[in-house]
């Protein structure tokens, strides 16, 4: 092999795999890049007893588009209810996945563990299971999901800052052609800030989705942290009523 | 007393029609609301039933245009470039079109193909049928096909590539069944140049692995007499399942049927597999080694190419040795 030829395997191979990836991030962006990762926390604090919540969000997994850097932009509604003051029932549509031809829905409570007045704090668990079904093979999913949250007040209650973990629980053994499922529970990690005005609410999260799985060899190029996961931007827009 | 019962009765009357009035009301209220819900669920149904896209199109990579073939004067990104010992003769290149019509198409469509090698000879030669990945067109595989056409030595074997629907000069729109389709254009005429199937080996690059697959197990104009397999990949599931970490089905995102990792398990013919152990594009565990795992046919070869990404194995392992593999494999 001439040196040329060396020096321009070298360059070409990282342009052609930007390339490829750049048509494959298409094909498989959309369900392939986590689903599962294509809201926010739904509810990190709990609403009032009989107060109804409808939100949009809008944000996903950040990942390599050409040269720039760009989240996914999924986007799903939902509607929430307070039953008591320390539980709220939620429903949502993926109306990105809607247009897909996917049915998606996320069903589930946040329910209120501990609250400490004077310190401002609190912590709240979000138990939810999330179901897909396809129109066009007829394919159904389903996979339960935990989100944990501990939530401070800041700002005169206007708002909160909180950390939680959103956990995906594969229950399958197997995955395509009987192949063992090794990765269980995915872990990710998230911060995020609420601001509150008397009807609406506003939320930017972050999320570090999959830390536990390396994202190469992938066919999605994600933005991750050492070769693991992909950071996820998510915004939420919620109107109390 | 009668005006005060009167006015009683009045009083009770009018209490009763707003009762009624505010029951009216609410029932029309609430008939409002589940019609505003019927009117929701509906536009969700809608969505989902009228929805139709698909990622399917995003397969094919087709982000070069090109308007002629300049194979060696082509000066655009290649994956390696072979030097002058890899020379082939003007007189054994042969660029043509064929006319490919699948089962679902109206109208035939013209697709371009180089064949490398004496047409002549094609009555006695083994040819080697090339499909190529999902990238471009023939100029970024010349040097690849130029390769091949090495195997047990310079021109020893006759090479046929093809652009398939939609890509380089060739006509129409890249679909799963055109691949096919277009491919069996190919066996087509070789079989019209006197090929006969225990001559003809098929050889499939990453996409290229799928009509490859397809027609090895599913023979059409002609069944090869050998399968060889470069970085495929195994199904849209398996694409699904990378990406999401979770068993998640490839219908989710596209319609696309290829699934070769199921496809090579009826397939009998002899099966050389290559895959780079490096491949951040299509992973040798999911994709590679299910493939080769699920073939049962009567013989199998597994080539990990260590340290080799997706484009780069025929560098990697040398060109020599490259074709000496392939030209091992082909002798058996």
């Amino acid at each position: 092999m001439s040196v040329r030829a060396k020096s321009r395997t070298l360059h070409s191979h990282l342009d052609y795999a930007r390339c490829d990836r750049k048509f494959f991030i298409y094909l498989i962006f959309f369900l392939g890049i986590l689903l599962q990762n294509c809201a926010p926390t739904r509810f990190v604090k709990p609403l009032a007893k009989n107060q109804n919540a409808i939100s949009a969000n809008l944000g996903g997994p950040l990942i390599h588009f050409g040269k720039a850097v760009t989240p996914i932009p999924f986007t799903s509604l939902m509607y929430g209810r307070g039953i008591t003051n320390s539980t709220t029932a939620f429903a949502s549509v993926h109306t990105t996945a809607l247009l897909f031809g996917n049915f998606q829905t996320d069903l589930g409570v946040c329910q209120r563990l501990y609250k400490h007045d004077s310190l401002k704090f609190g912590i709240t668990i979000n138990p939810a299971l999330n179901m897909i079904y396809d129109k066009w093979n007829k394919n159904f999913r389903a996979w339960p999901q935990l989100d944990v949250n501990i939530y401070k007040d800041i700002l005169k209650d206007k708002a909160f800052v909180y950390i939680g973990l959103t956990n995906w629980f594969e229950l399958s053994s197997k995955k395509a052609h009987n192949e063992v499922q090794k990765n269980h529970a995915l872990i990710n990690p998230h911060i995020g800030m609420t601001y509150n005005t008397k009807k609406w609410g506003y939320t930017l999260e972050c999320k570090f989705l999959q830390m536990n799985k390396k994202n190469i060899p992938n066919i999605v190029d994600y933005v991750g942290i050492q070769q693991r996961g992909a950071i996820g931007i998510y915004l939420n827009f919620t109107r109390r009523f | 007393m009668i005006f005060f019962i009167k006015n009683t009765h009045h009083q009770n009357s009018h209490a009763d029609f707003h009762f009624e009035r505010s029951r009216e009301a609410a029932s029309q209220k609430t008939m409002k609301r589940v019609q505003g819900d019927i009117k929701v669920i509906m536009f969700f149904v809608l969505l989902l039933f009228s929805s139709c896209l698909r990622l399917d199109d995003n397969f094919y990579n087709l982000e070069d245009k090109i308007t002629e073939y300049k194979l060696d004067n082509y000066t655009g990104e290649q994956d390696f470039i072979l030097d002058n010992s890899y020379h082939i003769a003007d007189s054994l290149i042969h660029h043509f079109t064929l006319s490919s019509k699948g089962s679902q198409d109206n109208n035939a469509t013209t697709i371009h193909a180089i064949y490398i090698g004496s047409i002549s000879k094609i009555q006695t030669d083994t040819v080697i049928m090339y499909c190529h990945g999902n990238k471009w067109h023939m100029d970024f595989y010349w040097q690849r096909a130029k390769l091949l056409a090495h195997t047990s030595g310079k021109n020893k074997y006759g090479v046929l590539m093809i652009d398939y629907r939609g890509y380089g000069l060739s006509e129409g729109k890249p679909t799963e069944d055109g691949l096919y389709a277009d491919v069996d254009a190919a066996l087509q005429w070789l079989k019209l140049k006197g090929l006969t199937n225990n001559r003809l080996m098929i050889y499939g690059f990453s996409m290229g692995s799928a009509p490859a697959c397809e027609l090895t197990n599913k023979p059409r104009s002609m069944a090869p007499s050998k399968l060889i397999l470069e970085a495929p990949f195994a199904s849209a599931d398996v694409m699904a399942n990378d990406a999401s970490g979770l068993n998640m089905p490839g219908s989710f995102f596209s319609n696309l049927k290829i699934d070769n990792a199921e496809e090579i398990k009826t397939i009998s013919q002899p099966f050389c597999w290559i895959h780079g152990t490096n491949d951040n594009f299509l992973n040798i565990n999911t994709h590679g080694e299910v493939v080769f795992k699920n073939y049962h046919g009567i013989y199998q070869e597994a080539h990990r190419i260590s340290g080799a990404d997706h484009g780069e194995i025929p560098a990697k392992m040398g060109f020599t040795n490259y074709v000496n593999t392939l030209s091992i494999f082909i002798r058996k």
